[in-house]
């Protein structure tokens, strides 16, 4: 009696499973149209990094959905495949191949991270397949090849106007710095941090360091607590910017922290409450309230349609996605090989994130830089905006 | 300084030792490495935070009911996990067993709760108070507090108790005391539910004072606290709460006078050279081999 029962539960999983294989087929084989043109989203859609995906996804649905309404690109509709990568660089590896091998995607929109992106960007390259990434600020993207692009405010051309906000609008000559060692961006944007203050005459007094991941860093905030600082310069993600700030209030000291759009991410307010409020400051290439037609209208569609209000990764993926679809119109085709060097000659595009242009080297320039906090809970709000001299 | 760093110490050290207390029960009385425990301290920390902020409990009540739940799922996965396998198959069986569960409640609660860091409401007001040669938070007087309370009560509870005899007796001799008429499941299932209870309250205070909750952080927190309870001596109770408290000052000192850097790396080299001059740990006993 036993042994029977066993062996029909065998069977009904067995059965369970060849229904599930033979529906996942069936999925992927009606996809095979050659009448659509496929982006392929990379981001992080969970885990540490889902702050910048998420809104980025939902940036490049609504650029996808505007586009596809009037018609498509050279009489196709755009299609976006939506992976998660979780922030994990193996994800986003094995997610970029099987967005060029099987679905056969016309160009790769992503990743918000620098580390990440330049994972995904050696694939593509090798693939000859674009990559526009609307969020990496690091060093070393562009670099890796003539079919990777980038569209965002670096932390080279944003660092230098910061620091010189801090000393000279705000007086803050004795910095603290704090460096997330596991975090690539963070010990990229380190050195542009230090090279500048010094260069611009202020006095790193303290360097410390944390990991991504930790919660306990009482040992490093006392430390700082010891020597006198105007400033934390941070310059990992919000996720450990919020439980910085939470050791600071918590050992009853009063310091601003300034740092990158690493920072940018509701979870900052969720995680650090009232111990940021007005308290951390960071630099960004977007703000909802930049007065351009463009973006008016953005940010009124992205309300009605998502029901709150866009940020940096959404407006970047957006644009992202205008670019892309603009290249593919005006060079009459999908082949990357071909609509790439229309990106490559792009010049005062009217993005909904600003005015981009793409340099000799194909790196982007954007003006202003946005500094915004959080305000009454509220993030982003806006600091102060600082044009940047474009020579 | 110095003090306010040893503070510091101290209150991490102290989750390290409710955490490490568990490991030590455990592994007293079965020999065993319960690697799920740290998944008990991260379930502790959930449930906690599910009271407090969605059925608006007050913190007391939450760290209570998390304790509760916390003895039951330990005794569930003890029961379902590990003593189907007691006597029929190798230790090593069971330690896998113990790998599995830890993954399986690591991905569970991804599932449930998503894989993103939430924090605790500000269930506390804390605040600071500067004693001249110190400044001392009311967080981390509550924490030192509240740790001591619980390992006295503990010591107490096995010193002076039936039960607490009879998990004694455990731990000299499994065999012997299954023979002399106690109900060693029970012993074991107990155990299991008073290690966990403690890892609850110490998931509750970290989540509270490190205001950082997520499916993994148990990981790493398990690791650390197996090490404390290997440093105080594995199977020793005294030994895990000194080792914890040990543990958790080298790591701030380490950061404090030497290098953040190398955080980690300062505290576990230390270990390592405590293993290497003592393998019993530190308030280990030396036990011959029957052969």
């Amino acid at each position: 009696m036993k042994g029977r029962g066993r062996a029909i539960w065998a069977a009904v999983l067995s059965l369970v499973l060849i229904i599930t294989m033979v529906a996942g087929c069936g999925g992927s084989s009606s996809q095979k149209d050659e009448d659509v043109i496929k982006l392929g989203f990379l981001g992080a859609l969970t885990g540490d990094v889902a702050n910048y995906g998420i809104p980025a996804k939902k940036g490049m649905e609504m650029a996808i959905q505007e586009i596809n309404e009037q018609g498509g690109v050279l009489g196709k509709k755009l299609v976006g495949i939506y992976e998660d990568n979780k922030g994990d660089s193996a994800e986003i590896g094995n997610i970029t191949q099987k967005y060029i091998t099987r679905d056969k995607v016309a160009a790769l929109v992503g990743d918000p991270c620098t580390g990440l992106t330049k994972v995904a960007a050696e694939i593509a390259q090798s693939n000859q397949v674009v990559l526009f990434s609307p969020g990496a600020t690091g060093a070393g993207v562009v670099e890796i090849g003539d079919f990777i692009f980038r569209n965002t405010m670096l932390d080279e051309v944003a660092v230098p106007v910061v620091v010189d906000w801090m000393i000279k609008e705000n007086g803050w000559t004795k910095f603290a710095i704090i460096t997330s060692l596991n975090n690539g961006y963070s010990t990229a944007l380190t050195p542009i941090f230090e090279r500048e203050i010094k260069a611009q005459g202020g006095t790193i007094v303290i360097q410390e360091s944390i990991n991504d991941k930790e919660t306990d860093f009482s040992a490093q905030i006392t430390k700082i607590k010891g020597v006198d600082v105007d400033v934390l310069v941070f310059t990992g993600y919000y996720t450990e910017a919020a439980l910085i700030m939470k050791e600071v209030q918590k050992q009853g000291l009063d310091l601003p922290m300034v740092g990158g759009d690493g920072l940018y991410g509701q979870d900052l307010v969720k995680l650090g409450g009232d111990a940021v409020e007005q308290k951390v400051i960071l630099y960004c290439g977007f703000a909802a309230d930049q007065p351009s037609e463009q973006t008016v209208k953005f940010v009124e569609n992205y309300r009605k349609l998502y029901n709150e209000e866009p940020d940096m990764f959404s407006a970047q993926y957006y644009d992202a996605v205008m670019i892309l679809a603009e290249a593919m119109k005006n060079t009459n085709s999908t082949d990357p090989k071909v609509y790439k060097d229309y990106i490559a000659n792009l010049k005062d595009y009217p993005g909904v994130s600003g005015n981009t242009t793409i340099r000799e080297n194909r790196e982007p320039i954007k003006s202003p830089v946005y500094l915004v906090t959080v305000k009454d809970g509220v993030f982003p709000s806006l600091v102060t905006k600082i044009p940047v001299n474009v020579e | 300084m110095f003090l306010e760093q040893l503070l510091n110490g101290l209150t991490l050290g102290s989750t390290y030792a409710l955490i490490a207390l568990g490991y030590t029960m455990v592994y007293g009385i079965i020999q065993l490495i319960n690697f799920a425990h740290g998944e008990i301290y991260m379930i502790g920390a959930f449930v906690g935070l599910f009271m407090v902020s969605v059925l608006g409990t007050n913190i007391i009540v939450a760290m209570a009911g998390a304790m509760v739940f916390c003895m039951l799922v330990g005794m569930m996965i003890e029961r379902v996990a590990y003593r189907p396998l007691r006597g029929k198959s190798s230790r090593l069986s069971a330690l896998i067993s113990a790998i599995g569960v830890s993954i399986f409640l690591q991905t569970l609660l991804a599932l449930i709760a998503g894989i993103n860091t939430r924090s605790y409401p500000n269930v506390i007001n804390n605040r600071t108070f500067d004693l001249g040669f110190a400044e001392v938070s009311l967080l981390q007087i509550l924490i030192l507090g509240l740790s001591a309370l619980l390992m006295i009560g503990l010591q107490i509870m096995i010193h002076k108790t039936r039960i607490g005899k009879a998990m004694r007796a455990s731990s000299q001799d499994l065999d012997a005391s299954y023979l002399m008429g106690i109900n060693v499941n029970r012993v074991i299932s107990f155990t299991f539910a008073i290690g966990s209870a403690l890892a609850a309250a110490g998931g509750i205070m970290v989540g509270i004072y490190y205001n950082a909750v997520w499916p993994y952080m148990g990981m790493m927190a398990g690791l650390k606290a197996f090490a404390a309870a290997v440093l105080g001596g594995i199977g020793s109770i005294p030994g895990a709460m000194i080792g914890g408290l040990t543990l958790g000052v080298l790591e701030i000192m380490g950061v404090a006078y030497l290098t953040s850097s190398y955080k980690d790396a300062i505290a576990f080299g230390i270990l390592i050279l405590v293993l290497l001059i003592r393998p019993q740990g530190l308030l280990g006993q030396k036990v011959a081999k029957k052969v």
